[in-house]
């Protein structure tokens, strides 16, 4: 019995057991002369588990009574979870040995990290989500303050962690609640106990929930934290987190109101939008006075996440299938984007200011056209992959009668376009400074332009998304089933 | 066949627009060229194989794909070839291959352009591409279709007009042409869309037939019962007005001599302004259930052949001398239609586009020849210098003032073109009845004076006289290449020839016309019992009266007619100068009349009437519509009334511009007021321009500076500019970087979130 | 006077809302942030535990347990987050965490 419910944690159980060993050794050997071997083993790892989980994974399985649920649904969040996050640890390699950051640690806490993500998406009971966030959580404040001699990555660390306690905090609070008003914490049990009327026991514990989760995309009003920890963390944390944990968040999020609360799909419905609402307005005003490009991306991965919540919004099918393109094609865009910033070099020191980039298309018409791509898909132009995510959950929210939502997302995209265009402006028509002289490393490279050719040629007939949204449709059947 | 007739000109576009850096220009106007000649070969084939009775209501259709299922809206994208279109097809096709071979010489070089641009591949795509649009029009299977068409050759005319974009004045001209269609445009979309409400259908083959029903029925709007009828056919007549450039939306097409001369030939003569009138004859199952319309269409088509023969008196631009001529023309086309001979409003098209598109085109010569100068007072004496030109002229004229031998009738009458067509939409309108016909013969009697002597004083001024103007520009004149003089030759032997040759199938008896439109008919009662049914009043009687003496073959003219012929002649003199010579001529010419018509009386007139019910033949005529019979047996006097007119415009003009050229320039120091008003066209445009485009201008000044420029822009750079950079201050400045504000703004999150649930919820 | 289910939860709450207070209020020290953050958990648990109690079903009590054992591990991490914090910056004052701003 505990063979059979411990096959199917298999990729969690080896990534698990991978960071143990990877700490064992490191500790008993080298230590940081480990650091390059580790990398890129767990990238690789990764991109295994990725394709392990992709290949054999069918139908739907628990593990654990119920606590463990292995389904499409998780098999789709996993695989672009282990994707991006071997993505970064690809792209981030160059940056930290230069930086002197290679430690053995950074790629051990991210396998643990990740395997927080896992579960968190698997999670079928409430304890299970609490100990997947919690381990990726704890991995993350860690390596969000990596620098450990720096006042602004410690800072960043600082700030995340006390507000992350805080929203679990909020979320247990949440789930304390929900236990008590439908006396289970496992999902299948709340969704029963929780059809027809509300109490307002359950009601408070579905906005604490919601809250702690909400935090965790960093969504409006619980997205303070992430300009300050984007900005003060290494570049290549900051790049994780823009990626990989937003994936996981945003799966969970999906998995608890459909598989939790899927019998109240309009009270949890309002407080998606109005998140939804208020993200997308927010990242899109506050990203302009930007002039740190990490922070913009902050706020630009906020408003990201008001557009992926509208397609939660929905409460549908189609809703969740949006939601989850809408997340791979940001994941892309952002990999390709922080593969960039990651090489933002001058004389030696890397510099994140926005205003080095005037006249960047001159000197490297390449890498600027790329930059483009990434800048107007961003931005949601069409052709180019952003704009079908858009379109997507637009659409979604139409169809499930929101118009105002949609009406809203539309016009926070224009506002929003200004400030990746303003991006493109400088590059191309900018007035030249003293700017970038890095090079860049062959795996930022191949990470800049592959994304932005899969940016870019993805909606080419044929090509079509890359075939993501039939996963993607199947696994939203089987999360709103 | 059919499709490929079609396509041609639309492929030839394609690869000479699109493809002349590969092929080279040359190459490309010589493709262009050749598939246009394919299509007029087939077009030739198509008309003279076309025979009515092989098919079920002398037509049939050729799908090419489906092109529109939406609701009840079905519609095929098919080719119906009938009479009307394959009339069509031949004017289209051969006048379009043979602007297209004179373009060769006229467009070789043009000081519009810069040395090396190219601007001859441009130009022979657009003009292929419109005669795609407007087979396409003629061609149609249903309403929608047809506006696809009507829509095509307004984008492509659009385009010509404005050919040379570097004139403002082009510029101007195109954009007029193209706004004033668009009021056209809108009263036929209305009428498409009330045909589609009360027939449900836009398909011909449905909606034709139902011309008798649609007559019952009635459009309720705004609370005003409409007869169905009669306001399908009004708002139809309404975008024909525009496309055939009729009085009140008649002023783009003198501006629209801006664009080259060939266009002006094409487009402005032959072809897209008489889209009006085949719209019209199309129609002409819902026309003859709509008498008012009808009317309505007779007095526009009258005022509007008078106005613009008037107008064309003084002015002294070649081309709008040509224009306006133009314009009069297809008011006598639309008087034919309006009383119900469509057949011969058709046939003054077909003649005209021959005649009229040979005028430009040697217009177009004379310009060509004169470097670029359109002004009549700087020509006189070209005919030594160019005289192949000044024949193609000579015979043009002759056809358009209507030179023939009144009275003759070899089994068609003896004459140029416009002689024969213009007589029978002359005598068509008199057979109309008292009243409404009467006033519009007087009006197209009275502007075939007109049109004869302004065609003579084109005529005069251009090739007889003292050479005017730049002396330099006369001693260069020279005559034009060889592929603008063929093209003069072909269209000479259609404007000498047509009216002869088409004479029956047209204006002939009713089986023949009948015949030739695929139209069913029958032997019935003798033509005087309809004529003493028809027109019970007074003065007609004596008309009627003398019609039966004439085909009763009384043999010697009569004194009824003998009076009625001198009354025109003393109308005429009354107009202008003595004309006792002619009167003699009459009397003579009196005889002849009664001897055709007896002859004409023994060949079994009248003794057939159109039986077909609506839909069935190209042409519909209601069984209470005799006109085409009655125009046959009209006094004498009513047959020699044009023909006088010419004479007199004639002898007017030689008066004038030969005789003693100083009269006109004493009469119109004279005659001052009257003068400008005519130079001025009657102040169309300064009354539009007051009543339409200032205030437009105003309104639109309104709404640009105030509601455009203070609202809109205004709000979105308030809310751009202002309100936004606000937010992002504000928003920046909450991003304290203290923990404590961060976790506040948390829990004022979740606060606002339970607050607002609790109340939803409870 | 029986003590039910709804003191506990009075209780609970009241220590809940003195923990988010403790975060946001506080001008002084990051330590008291960690000390609110560790109440907040607790009123969770004494929740947790009093739920458990009165539905007779173990869950609560064992999801207790997790709760005190991820608060440990997170009150380490904050701690050792915070001692580096100190290093750089000299102080824990919270109004000193104020590098990251705009």
């Amino acid at each position: 019995m505990i063979g059979a419910d411990l096959a199917i944690l298999t990729p969690e159980i080896v990534l698990s057991l991978f960071a143990m060993a990877g700490l064992m050794a490191a500790v008993y050997t080298s230590k940081d002369g480990l650091a390059p071997a580790l990398t890129w083993g767990t990238a690789l790892l990764f991109v295994i588990m990725a394709f392990y989980i992709g290949i054999t994974g069918e139908g739907s399985r628990t593990a654990f009574d119920g606590m463990f649920v292995e389904d499409s649904f998780s098999r789709f969040a996993k695989v672009t979870i282990l994707l991006s996050a071997a993505a970064i640890l690809a792209i981030s390699q160059d940056y930290m040995s230069k930086a002197g950051l290679l430690r053995f640690e950074f790629p051990m806490l991210i396998v643990l990290a990740v395997v927080g993500m896992m579960l968190m998406v698997s999670a079928g009971d409430m304890l299970a989500l609490y100990m997947g966030l919690e381990l990726q959580s704890l991995a993350l404040y860690v390596v969000a303050s990596l620098r450990r001699d720096s006042v602004r990555s410690t800072e960043a660390g600082l700030k995340y962690f006390v507000l992350g306690a805080l929203s679990s905090g909020l979320l247990l609070y949440g789930v304390s609640l929900t236990y008590g008003y439908t006396g289970t914490t496992q999902f299948a049990g709340i969704i029963a106990a929780s059809g027809g009327e509300m109490s307002l026991g359950l009601l408070f514990g579905l906005v604490f929930i919601l809250a702690g989760m909400a935090f965790k995309v960093s969504a409006a009003p619980f997205h303070m934290w992430t300009p300050d920890v984007y900005e003060g963390s290494p570049t290549p944390v900051t790049a994780l987190f823009a990626t990989a944990p937003k994936v996981a968040a945003m799966a969970l999020f999906a998995r608890v109101v459909h598989d939790a609360f899927g019998g109240v799909v309009g009270d949890w419905q309002q407080v998606v939008a109005f998140l939804s609402v208020i993200s997308m307005f927010l990242g899109a005003i506050a990203a302009i006075g930007q002039t740190d490009i990490k922070r913009l991306m902050a706020y630009s991965s906020i408003s990201h996440m008001g557009f992926a919540l509208m397609g939660l919004a929905a409460g549908t099918a189609v809703g969740v299938e949006a939601m989850l393109i809408y997340m791979a094609i940001y994941v892309a865009m952002n990999i390709g984007t922080f593969a960039f910033i990651l090489t933002m070099e001058r004389d030696g020191r890397h510099v994140t200011d926005i205003s080095s980039l005037g006249a960047f298309a001159s000197k490297e018409p390449g890498k600027a056209m790329a930059i483009l791509v990434l800048m107007f898909s961003l931005a949601g132009v069409p052709p180019l992959l952003g704009f079908f995510g858009k379109y997507a959950v637009l659409t979604a929210a139409v169809d499930a009668e929101m118009i105002w939502l949609a009406v809203a997302g539309v016009i926070a995209s224009v506002i929003g376009a200004f400030y990746y265009i303003r991006i493109v402006y400088l590059m191309y028509f900018g007035e030249e400074r003293k700017g970038l002289d890095g090079r860049m490393g062959l795996a930022t490279y191949v990470g800049l332009i592959a994304m932005a050719l899969v940016i870019g040629l993805g909606w080419v007939p044929g090509i079509n998304l890359f075939g993501i949204e039939g996963p993607a449709e199947i696994a939203a059947a089987m999360l709103t089933r | 066949m059919e499709q490929i007739l079609l396509f041609a000109p639309l492929v030839g576009a394609l690869i000479c627009g699109f493809s002349w850096r590969l092929i080279g220009q040359q190459a490309a106007c010589v493709v262009a060229t050749l598939f246009l000649a394919l299509s007029c070969l087939l077009s030739w084939i198509i008309f003279l194989t076309f025979d009515p009775d092989a098919h079920a209501n002398g037509y049939y259709t050729e799908s090419v794909m489906t092109w529109i299922q939406s609701g009840t809206l079905f519609t095929d994208w098919a080719i119906r070839i009938d009479r009307l279109t394959a009339i069509m097809l031949i004017v289209i096709t051969t006048v379009s291959a043979l602007v297209h071979l004179y373009s060769f010489g006229y467009m070789a070089h043009d000081e519009n352009f810069k040395e090396g641009e190219s601007y001859r591949p441009r130009f022979f795509a657009y003009l292929s591409f419109f005669t795609f649009a407007m087979l396409m029009l003629v061609t149609a299977d249903n309403l929608l279709q047809l506006f696809f068409g009507w829509e095509g050759v307004g984008v492509a005319s659009y385009l010509l007009i404005g050919f040379y974009y570097r004139k403002p004045s082009a510029g101007a001209a195109a954009m007029k042409a193209f706004i004033v269609n668009r009021v056209g445009d809108f009263g036929f979309l209305l009428g498409i869309f009330a045909i589609f409400w009360m027939t449900d259908s836009i398909q011909f083959d449905v909606i034709l037939p139902m011309g008798a029903e649609l007559a019952e029925m009635s459009i309720t709007f705004l609370g005003m019962e409409l007869d169905a009828a009669n306001t399908i056919a009004f708002l139809l007549f309404i975008g024909a007005m525009g496309k055939s450039a009729q009085l009140l939306l008649h002023t783009w097409l003198p501006d629209a001599m801006e664009g080259p001369t060939p266009v002006s030939a094409l487009i402005h003569a032959a072809t897209m302004v008489t889209a009006g009138v085949f719209l019209v004859c199309r129609m002409s199952p819902i026309i003859e259930y709509a008498p008012v319309a009808g009317n309505f269409i007779v007095i526009v088509g009258a005022v509007t052949a008078f106005f613009a023969a008037t107008v064309g008196l003084v002015q002294n631009d070649i081309k709008r001398v040509i224009a306006y001529s133009t314009c009069s023309q297809l008011g006598y086309m639309f008087v034919a239609a309006g009383v119900g001979v469509y057949s011969v409003a058709m046939f003054h098209l077909l003649t005209h586009a021959f005649f009229k598109a040979m005028l430009f085109l040697g217009a177009g010569s004379v310009i060509h020849a004169m470097h670029h100068e359109q002004d009549m007072r700087n020509y006189g004496g070209l005919r030594k210098k160019i005289p192949y030109t000044f024949w193609a002229m000579m015979l043009g004229t002759l056809a358009i003032t209507g030179v023939g031998i009144p009275l003759l009738y070899l089994g068609f009458p003896v004459g140029f073109a416009g002689f024969v067509s213009k007589d029978a939409v002359i005598e068509s309108a008199f057979a109309f009845g008292p009243g409404l016909g009467e006033f519009a013969f007087w009006m197209l009697v009275i502007s075939a004076l007109f049109t004869s002597f302004y065609s003579w004083r084109l005529m005069f001024l251009t090739f007889y006289g003292e050479a005017r103007g730049n002396k330099h520009t006369h001693d260069h004149a020279h005559e034009s290449p060889k592929t603008m003089l063929v093209p003069l030759g072909v269209l000479a032997v259609g404007a000498v020839f047509a009216g002869m040759v088409w004479y029956g199938p047209f204006f002939g008896h009713t089986d023949s016309v009948a015949r030739f439109f695929g139209v069913p008919y029958a032997e019935e009662g003798h033509g005087e019992e309809h004529a003493d049914e028809g027109h019970g009043e007074e003065a007609m009687a004596e008309v009627a009266g003398a019609a039966e003496e004439a085909v009763a073959g009384t043999g010697a003219a009569d004194e009824a007619e003998t009076g009625a012929a001198e009354e025109a002649a003393t109308e005429m003199a009354a107009a202008d100068e003595g004309t006792g010579a002619e009167e003699e001529h009459a009397e003579a010419a009196a005889g002849e009349e009664a001897h055709a018509m007896d002859e004409a009386g023994d060949h079994g007139e009248a003794h057939y009437v159109f039986t077909g019910a609506p839909g069935e033949g190209a042409i519909h005529h209601a069984p209470d519509n005799h006109v085409l019979n009655d125009a046959h047996s009209v006094p004498v006097w009513v047959k020699l009334a044009p023909f006088f007119a010419m004479l007199i415009g004639f002898a007017t003009a030689y008066l004038f511009y030969i005789a003693n050229p100083s009269i006109p320039g004493r009469l119109a120091a004279q005659q001052r007021p009257l003068y400008n008003f005519l130079l001025n066209k009657w102040y169309f445009d300064e009354i539009y321009d007051f009543l339409f485009v200032r205030p437009a201008r105003r309104l639109g000044r309104f709404l640009w500076k105030g509601g455009d420029g203070a609202v809109i822009d205004g709000g979105i750079n308030g809310l751009a500019m202002g309100i936004v950079p606000f937010f992002t201050r504000n928003l920046n400045r909450l991003q304290s970087g203290y923990i404590f504000h961060y976790a506040f703004a948390m829990v004022l999150g979740i606060v606002i979130l339970i607050t607002w649930m609790t109340l939803s919820a409870g | 006077m029986t003590i039910g289910l709804e003191h506990y939860l009075t209780v609970a709450a009241a220590l809940f809302v003195i923990g988010i207070f403790g975060i946001f209020l506080n001008r002084k020290n990051v330590i008291i942030i960690l000390m609110s953050l560790e109440l907040m958990l607790l009123s969770v648990n004494i929740n947790m535990v009093a739920f458990s109690s009165f539905l007779g079903d173990l869950t609560g009590q064992v999801f207790t347990l997790f709760i005190l054992t991820v608060a440990a591990a997170e009150a380490a991490i904050g701690l050792a987050i915070l001692v580096c914090f100190f290093r750089n910056r000299g102080t824990v004052d919270v109004e000193a965490v104020d590098n990251l701003k705009g």
